[in-house]
């Protein structure tokens, strides 16, 4: 009956199918597309009404084995995902961006520009959100390579303009290229996501015509605005464009908070507690130990010889003056029952004074102020160090022990 | 700690998941999901294959230089996947054990046709609405009989004495007043269960009425009471048959030596026959890894579900999860060191999660199924972070908890099956962030769940994985929500065991997944820059193709060809659920390679090794297509002999541990109970004189070790034999079925074998008697057969032996080999042919007109194809081997009968 004939069908279509992805997951690329040849008869009597039919299924197992495991390279490649399109005509969009992809993996930027500019004018019936979706992509790469091809206009005119010569048909370009880039790119990241390069490049087309509130408030909207991921990058962005149109420290500063309150084991914490070490207000100075303290407790920065000289010159300010001690009390307060197995082992001490002596000089001095001159960290590094007669050790070992009384007040 | 200048773009969603695909076939291929533009030093980086990927792009300095630097190189691009990986090729054609086999024999898991009613399983599985049907009658009957103590033990000990069960009439009138006679009740019973499978199946009164006064009374526990629990059992027995999530995680562990070079490492599993047992076993790493010294053992008290192990320090803290108990060892980095045995904690709740933190010595997460999460410090004791039976972002029914360690040593990460947050430890209430979400978030499907989060810290600190049924994410803890990568993993099961091993100074990352039900097993490569100081620049990308690895039922094809059951053993014992999983790189002068350890349920070790095949430096014409692996790998098809050697050892310690015969492989037997009433099967009182003859006989030939070839007496056998039913040894049917169809009668044959149409038989009876009657106008029951035996006779003249008499039977000794018949007497004797010698009938009390049916009855079942001739050469074979016709309707009436299932027991 045609019943049975449909579900035997299904089953050795379904049987091809594991052959082929057995396969595949051991690399047997050949004998995989062998069984795909097989399967592409499914196409012929498709009567299944699943997610992903078996014109998906051949494009996507089809193209991976292409790029595994292909003698003609690209021209193969780009004729079977021609095919493709076709064939698997509502996921044409989706076929259409990674075919881009691919080709921009391998250098075809033109090809690949001219394969979005088609897609583009793409229609078939109602689209659908995934649809929706995808064309927006499209058109936010399609503005990505017009972003590269202005600045690369660019270069041109900035050679030739040191060379005393004006093109004016490469500057037209260039202008149209960044027109059409620019329309894309905006489009882009108005919806939610992370668009890191999107945003680059959009910023740096409007940095280089001149209109700077238009990338501030692109940039803050990428950074604040509630419905975006909570994205470092975009603090980053923020930062860094701040710093490019020398902005106050006030507002460098208050961007940087907040990246300190989402990402504290940030590398710009390190600039940050420097900027703030640097401040005359004792809140930033108060926060700044803050900041470096709460670095260093990453997993992430527990080597980071930077982050810990920062915290050994603000230490070491403060217990000189003696002045502020409450703050490193209060720090330490919620890292005491953890901080010295944690950074300040006997086995972290004979390591590190192996493999980095300057990382094992800050922390010395870090864990004698904080722990005294008992403890194991400074005990074993001070003595490797006095042992081996580096100077600097023989001063660590004078300094914690003349400031060994700031120890107990922490302490107690 | 950097993050990475650019990441992947990828929108970003909010609510209830929206794509409704499940899971398909091929969705994991065929994508580079999206594109960045990579640095302009990349590909030299990525021909040295190592070195900074320092990006000048963006960073502090204006922009503008590093844009035209790039331009000057072409802008160039990176795949999140599809790029080239490392290329590791499996060195063994299968996985090799590592240990011997666990000791004791390995009792299978409950399987579904053993607790749901079977005709409904399969047509509700093939509908596809699949709701299980559970056997509960079944299964409390099975616990009626196989606890008989536990059901009724009180009141049995208080009413024996008022119940008789034996035959005899009540004699003594004292008792008879007290004493009830169970006898004809016990017959009802008995009859109730030969009629099993019966649709007319019509209780009877006796039983009703039985059963109706006892019911209130007689059960220890009270019947519903019973019931219920015995429900509620069978209910949780069959949620974990479907899906039984207790093993994740996975209960073996790796602890590599102190110092890289050095080759011996420590193995953790479990083993014993209820996996109980907690080993340390050191292994040498060599071509095949091998078991160094013996292991160091401890016996705990109850099943191990995981083992997780982190090195702090220097030193190893190994953590054992079982359902009430979870235990933290120490043990120190140097080499034959002793493991030590921390802290153990009991829960009330089985614990679901057991992991042991990275960064602090001692410390470990503990979850328990009523959704508490708890950090467990071996010196300060337990801190309980968060109490909720609820899940996190929307309501999902599973008390599944997980917890893992985050970049920072106070925060938490909690999972449930909706998602996963973080939580600080200092502050639970207050700080805590979603990390991964079931939603559009993370692009996910409807009906997907996390089942595994791992992090990721050796790789990069502020990672993690988390793997749902049909996709696996990294997440960063720094940009919580939006995955860093995806991939769609297409594993038939969900993962249930990860594990990762780092790749050093920018190589790519390893990760592992295992399934249990499924033994899959798939190795995964993704970068994401680890430098020094931990810098990571790039973005996470997938690299390479996935590739499968062996699994353990793989070395099946491998192994030396097996008699049928010990084959059916291996193959069970082989395909048992995979409970763990471990690996390990090692370097060897130039030749890198990668050990995975896996563990099965039966608490099997195998191992396999894969090494690192270092691509050819060719000149790559574009930035990806320096695919090195565009040659089909050669297909191993045989094992080293080192291998083979170790499955021989390992066969051979298998079936001396589980080398008993399976029970189930009794003859099937066929009751007669059913055929005579029991008064009619009494025996004489007392031996005849003619029997003490031949028990006499048979002491002496015994004495002399010597066979009996003949009886010197054959006219006194008969009553002999009723005294050795089991004596008949089963004749190949097979042979007998040959033999017909080869005389052409086989249909007739198959028809008298299988019908269990009575009236058709019937007929056949009638036909026959009446051409007996027509042939011979008196006949004993003896001369019915000499036709055959005739036969028989005339055949065996063939050999030179002397000329066997015409009697209906010269006996059959069987030499001394036990038969699983002999070992153990059957429960009911069969009939033989002494039963059917007039003299012992009417000795029975059977009425005339009865014998005679019953001799016709038999003949027809006697009535077979004589046995083909026998070279002469073995006539002592032939003697020996009963050939008679009587021995075959033996083989015959009893395979009439239905072989008796063996019963599925539940794990009361």
């Amino acid at each position: 009956s045609s019943h049975e004939h449909k579900l035997n069908f299904q089953k050795s279509k379904e049987a091809c199918l594991n052959y082929i992805q057995d396969a595949m997951l051991q690399k047997q690329w050949k004998r995989a597309a062998e069984f795909l040849t097989f399967y592409i008869e499914a196409l012929e009597k498709d009567f299944s009404r699943e997610y992903m039919g078996p014109s998906e299924i051949i494009w996507r197992i089809g193209s991976e084995i292409l790029w595994h495991h292909s003698h003609n390279g690209m021209k193969e490649f780009n004729s079977f995902i021609e095919q493709m399109k076709t064939l698997a005509i509502t996921r044409y969009l989706k076929v259409s961006l990674e075919h881009v992809f691919h080709l921009l993996c391998n250098g075809l930027i033109d090809e690949a520009y001219q394969t979005l500019s088609l897609a583009e004018s793409w229609r078939h019936g109602e689209q659908t959100s995934v649809q929706d979706k995808e064309m927006k992509l499209i058109e936010a790469y399609r503005g990505l390579l017009d972003y590269y091809s202005w600045a690369k206009q660019k270069h041109i005119l900035l050679k030739h303009g040191q060379d005393g010569f004006e093109d004016l048909s490469v500057e037209q370009e260039m202008h149209n290229c960044f027109r059409k880039a620019a329309v894309n790119l905006k489009e882009i990241i108005k919806i939610p996501g992370v668009w890191d390069p999107f945003v680059k490049c959009y910023v740096d087309l409007l940095e280089f015509y001149g209109d700077h509130d238009e990338a501030r408030q692109v940039l803050n909207e990428y950074a604040y605005n509630s419905k975006f991921p909570a994205n470092p990058n975009a603090h980053v962005y923020l930062y860094q464009f701040l710093k490019r149109q020398g902005e106050s420290k006030k507002s460098l500063i208050s961007a940087l908070k907040i990246l300190h309150d989402s990402v504290p084991s940030h590398e710009l914490m390190i600039d940050f507690n420097i900027m703030l070490q640097k401040s005359k207000k004792r809140k930033k100075r108060r926060l700044g130990l803050e900041v470096i303290f709460a670095a260093l407790d990453y997993a992430g920065c527990k080597e980071n010889v930077k982050a810990w000289s920062c915290l050994v010159k603000q230490l070491k300010q403060i217990v000189i003056s003696e002045k502020h001690l409450d703050w490193i009390t209060q720090e330490w307060n919620s890292r005491r029952d953890w901080w010295p197995a944690f950074h300040f082992s006997h086995y972290l001490a004979k390591r590190n004074w192996q493999e980095n002596e300057s990382l094992s000089y800050e922390k010395a001095l870090v864990a004698g102020i904080l722990l005294g001159k008992d403890c194991k960290y400074f005990k074993y590094v001070s003595h490797q160090g006095c042992k081996a007669q580096v100077k600097r050790f023989r001063m660590l070992k004078k300094f914690v022990n003349k400031h060994n009384p700031v120890y107990l007040r922490i302490s107690g | 700690m950097q993050f990475p200048d650019s990441l992947f773009p990828s929108c970003f969603g909010a609510g209830p998941p929206r794509e409704v695909w499940g899971p398909a076939p091929a969705s994991g291929w065929g994508e580079r999901g999206q594109v960045l533009e990579a640095g302009p030093d990349r590909r030299q980086v990525r021909a040295r294959g190592v070195g900074p990927g320092n990006r000048g792009v963006g960073r502090a300095g204006p922009a503008l230089t590093s844009y035209l630097l790039s331009l000057q190189c072409g802008t160039a691009f990176v795949p999140r996947r599809g790029r080239t990986g490392e290329s590791w090729e499996p060195a063994e054609a299968a996985a090799v054990p590592v240990l011997p086999p666990n000791a004791g024999c390995w009792i299978p898991m409950l399987a579904p046709r053993d607790i749901l009613c079977r005709g409904i399983l399969r047509k509700k599985l093939r509908a596809g609405k699949f709701r299980a049907a559970l056997d509960f009658t079944k299964q409390l009957s099975h616990f009626f009989v196989d606890h008989p103590d536990d059901a009724f033990g009180s009141l049995g000990q208080l009413l024996h004495k008022n119940f008789f069960l034996g035959d005899s009439k009540l004699k003594v009138s004292v008792s008879r007043d007290t004493t009830i006679r169970m006898t004809a009740l016990m017959e009802e019973i008995e009859r109730l269960e030969a009629r099993r499978g019966c649709t007319q199946e019509h209780l009877v009164p006796r039983l009703r009425w039985f059963s109706h006064i006892c019911r209130d009374w007689l059960f220890e526990v009270p019947l519903g009471v019973l019931g219920d629990y015995v429900h509620e059992e069978l209910l949780l027995q069959c949620a974990d048959l479907f899906f039984n999530d207790s093993p994740m995680g996975g209960a073996l562990a790796w602890l590599p030596p102190e110092d890289t070079g050095a080759r011996t490492g420590r193995l953790v599993y479990p083993g014993g026959r209820a996996m109980n047992h907690l080993y340390f076993q050191d292994v040498v790493l060599e071509e095949l890894p091998r078991a160094w010294g013996s292991p160091a053992q401890f016996e705990l008290n109850g099943r191990i579900r995981q083992v997780a192990a982190a090195r702090v320090d220097g030193e190893d803290f190994v953590g054992v999860r079982s359902d009430y108990h979870c235990g933290v060892w120490s043990v120190p980095g140097r080499i034959r060191a002793a493991p030590a045995p921390l802290q153990v904690i009991r829960t009330s709740v089985p614990a679901s999660c057991l992991t042991v933190s990275p960064h602090l010595p001692g410390e470990l997460a503990v979850c328990t199924q009523s959704g508490a999460v708890y950090l467990w410090s071996v010196e300060t004791g337990l801190q309980r972070l968060r109490h909720d039976p609820q899940t996190m972002f929307f309501r999902d029914h599973s008390p599944w908890r997980w917890s893992d360690f985050t970049a920072h040593p106070r925060v938490l990460s909690c999972a449930d099956r909706t998602g996963l947050q973080c939580l600080d430890a200092r502050a639970p209430e207050r700080c805590h962030f979603d990390l991964f979400k079931v939603g559009e978030e993370a692009d996910c499907q409807q009906g997907e769940r996390v089942m595994l989060p791992m992090y990721l810290g050796r790789a990069h600190p502020s990672h993690h994985l988390v793997a749902t049924q049909f996709s696996v994410y990294v997440m960063d803890e720094r940009l919580p929500l939006v995955p860093m990568l995806k991939w769609v993993h297409m594993m038939k099961a969900p993962p249930f065991f990860a594990h990762l091993m780092p790749g050093e100074s920018g190589r790519s990352h390893k990760v592992l997944l295992g399934a249990s039900s499924t033994q899959e097993l798939l190795l995964l490569q993704y970068q994401g820059e680890r430098l020094q100081d931990w810098v990571c620049r790039s973005a996470c990308q997938l690299v390479g193709p996935p590739q499968k690895l062996h699994s353990i039922t793989d070395c099946l094809q491998h192994l030396p060809t097996q008699l049928p059951h010990c084959h059916h053993l291996l193959q069970q014992r082989l395909g048992a659920p995979a409970a763990g999983l471990a690996a390990t790189l090692q370097k060897d002068r130039s030749q890198e390679s990668l050990l995975v350890f896996q563990l099965s349920e039966a608490g099997d070790v195998f191992c396999q090794r894969l090494t690192h095949k270092i691509a050819q430096p060719t000149a790559p014409t574009s930035v990806d297509e320096a695919e090195p692996s565009a040659s089909p790998q050669p297909s191993l098809a045989v094992l080293s002999p080192g291998a083979a050697l170790r499955y021989r050892r390992w066969l051979k310690a298998l079936f001396n541990v589980c080398g008993e015969p399976p029970r189930h492989c009794w003859l099937p037997i066929l009751s007669q109970k059913r055929l005579f009433i029991r008064k009619e099967l009494q025996s004489p009182a007392g031996p005849s004189a003619l029997q003490g003859q031949v028990r006499q006989h048979l002491r002496q030939v015994m004495r002399e070790k010597g066979r009996i070839q003949r009886w010197d007496t054959p006219d006194a056998l008969t009553p002999t034999l009723t005294q050795h039913p089991e004596l008949a040894e089963g004749v190949d049917t097979l042979s007998t079925r040959l033999t017909a169809a080869w005389s052409g009668d086989w249909v007739q044959w198959w028809e008298e074998r299988t019908s269990y149409n009575m009236a058709q038989r019937r007929r056949a009876l009638r036909e026959r008697r009446r051409q007996q009657k027509r042939a011979r106008s008196r006949c004993s029951l003896s001369a019915s057969f000499t036709s055959s035996v005739t036969y028989q006779s005339e055949l065996s003249e063939l050999s030179d032996a002397a000329p066997l008499p015409l009697s209906p039977s010269h006996p059959p000794v069987l030499p001394g080999e036990g038969s699983p018949l002999r070992s153990s007497p059957p429960a009911s004797p069969a009939p033989d042919e002494a039963l059917l010698s007039s003299q012992n009938l009417r000795s029975r009390g059977i009425p005339k007109e009865r014998r005679k049916t019953l001799r016709d009855y038999l003949a027809v079942w006697a009535e077979g194809p004589p046995e083909p001739p026998e070279p002469p050469g073995s006539q002592a074979s032939q003697l020996c081997i009963p050939s008679s016709q009587s021995q075959l309707s033996q083989s015959q009436l009893s395979s009439a009968s239905q072989p008796r299932r063996k019963r599925p027991r539940m794990g009361f």
